[in-house]
C-alpha cells in the first residue's frame, strides 16, 4: 500500500486512512517517506532525445519489406531451403528411396517390353507349330475345316 | 477483454483501419506511442541506438501483423507485449556475450539535464550525472520481470492489470513484484532524497 500511496494511486479515503496509521507509527513512517524519495529521485532519469530519422528509418524499413514480401512471393518456390528444414526432409526422402528401392526391386529376367515380344513371338511360334501339328495330325480332309474339295 | 469492450480502445480501432490498408492510421498509432515505447526500451536495455533499434522492431512486428490483426486485448498491452519481450531477449544474449560489465560503464547516452531557467553548472552537472548513473545501476541490478514492472509502473503509469498483461502474470503476482522491486531500490536510493 506503501508503493500506492507513494506513486498517488491511492483513493482519498485509502489515503487518508493510511495517513492516520502513518501517525502513530514511526516504523511506517520512515518507509513511506524512503518510498516517496525513491518515487522522486526515479523522476531524475530522463530518457534521451528521440533521433529525428526514427519515422524515416521506419518506413523504408517498412517499404524494403513489403517489397521484399512481393519478391519473396515470387520467388518462394525457387528458393533453397534452410538447412535445418532440408536435412530431416532429404533424409527422409532417402529413406523412402532405400526402402522403395528393397521393397520393389526391378525383376532380373528380362525387361517387361523384350519378354513381352518374346512371348508373342513364342505364342505364335507355337500356335504355328500347333497348326502344323494339327495339319499333320487331323483326318484328311477335316484338318482345314472340312474342305470337301482337298479331297 | 471482448470486441465490445476494444471498441473503447481507439488504438486497436485504428490498428483495425491499418488491418484494412490506411497506412495513415498505422502514422498515427506510430507518434502516438512512439516516445513511449523507446523511453521504456531504453530504460530497460539503457542504450539509446539499441532502444531504438529494438523500437523499430516493435513497430514492424505491429505492422507484419496487421493482416490477422484481432482486438483481443488493448493495443499498448500487446504493443509493450512485444516491446518487452524484445527488449528482455536483447538483454539475456548481450548478458550471455559481454556479461554484466557493460551497466557499470559510464553513461554516454545520458540526456543533458533541463534547467528551464538557466544553463547548470560543472558541478551541478556532474551531481545529476552521477545521481542519474545511480537510478540507472539500481534499475539494472532488479531481475528483469521486476525491472520492467517498474518502468511500467513508474514512468508509463501502467496500473497493476495491465502490467500483469503485459508480462503474463496475475496481478497479486506484480503487486508482490513491484514490492520487493521498490525494496530493493528504497535500500539502494532512498538516501537521495530530493535531487
Amino acid at each position: 500500500m506503501l508503493v500506492a500511496y507513494a506513486a498517488g494511486e491511492l483513493d482519498l479515503e485509502t489515503a487518508g486512512a493510511l495517513e492516520g496509521h502513518l501517525a502513530g507509527c514511526p516504523a511506517c513512517r520512515s518507509l513511506a517517506a524512503e518510498q516517496a524519495a525513491v518515487w522522486q529521485a526515479l523522476d531524475a532519469w530522463e530518457a534521451p532525445a528521440i533521433s529525428p530519422d526514427f519515422n524515416r528509418r521506419l518506413y523504408r524499413r517498412i517499404q524494403n519489406e513489403v517489397r521484399l514480401s512481393w519478391w519473396e512471393r515470387l520467388t518462394r518456390a525457387f528458393r533453397p531451403m534452410p538447412l535445418r528444414q532440408a536435412l530431416p526432409l532429404t533424409a527422409t526422402a532417402g529413406l523412402l528411396l532405400m526402402a522403395g528401392l528393397i521393397l520393389h526391386r526391378p525383376n532380373p529376367v528380362a525387361p517387361a517390353r523384350p519378354r513381352a515380344e518374346t512371348v508373342r513371338a513364342e505364342q505364335v511360334e507355337t500356335t504355328l507349330d500347333d497348326l502344323e501339328l494339327l495339319r499333320q495330325f487331323a483326318p484328311a480332309g477335316s484338318a482345314e475345316g472340312g474342305r470337301p474339295d482337298a479331297m | 477483454m471482448g470486441v465490445a469492450a476494444a471498441a473503447l480502445d481507439y488504438d486497436a480501432e485504428l490498428m483495425l483501419r491499418v488491418r484494412d490498408g490506411d497506412g495513415a492510421s498505422f502514422g498515427l498509432l506510430l507518434e502516438k506511442h512512439r516516445a513511449s515505447v523507446i523511453h521504456f526500451v531504453y530504460r530497460l536495455v539503457q542504450e539509446q541506438p539499441v532502444a531504438e533499434e529494438l523500437a523499430q522492431e516493435v513497430f514492424l512486428r505491429v505492422y507484419r501483423s496487421r493482416s490477422s490483426y484481432e482486438p483481443t486485448a488493448k493495443f499498448t498491452t500487446w504493443l509493450f507485449r512485444i516491446a518487452t519481450h524484445l527488449a528482455l531477449n536483447w538483454l539475456r544474449d548481450e548478458k550471455h556475450e559481454r556479461g554484466q560489465e557493460r551497466l557499470d560503464d559510464g553513461s554516454p547516452d545520458l540526456p543533458a539535464r533541463q534547467v528551464p531557467d538557466r544553463r547548470p553548472s560543472v558541478e551541478q552537472d556532474l551531481v545529476y550525472r552521477v545521481k542519474v548513473d545511480q537510478i540507472r545501476q539500481a534499475i539494472a541490478s532488479l531481475p528483469e520481470k521486476q525491472r520492467a514492472a517498474v518502468l511500467m509502473h513508474k514512468y508509463e503509469e501502467m496500473d497493476y492489470s495491465q502490467i500483469a498483461k503485459v508480462l503474463g502474470c496475475s496481478e497479486s503476482a506484480i503487486k508482490s513484484l513491484l514490492f520487493r522491486a521498490y525494496t530493493t531500490l528504497r535500500a539502494r536510493l532512498a538516501h537521495m532524497g530530493n535531487i
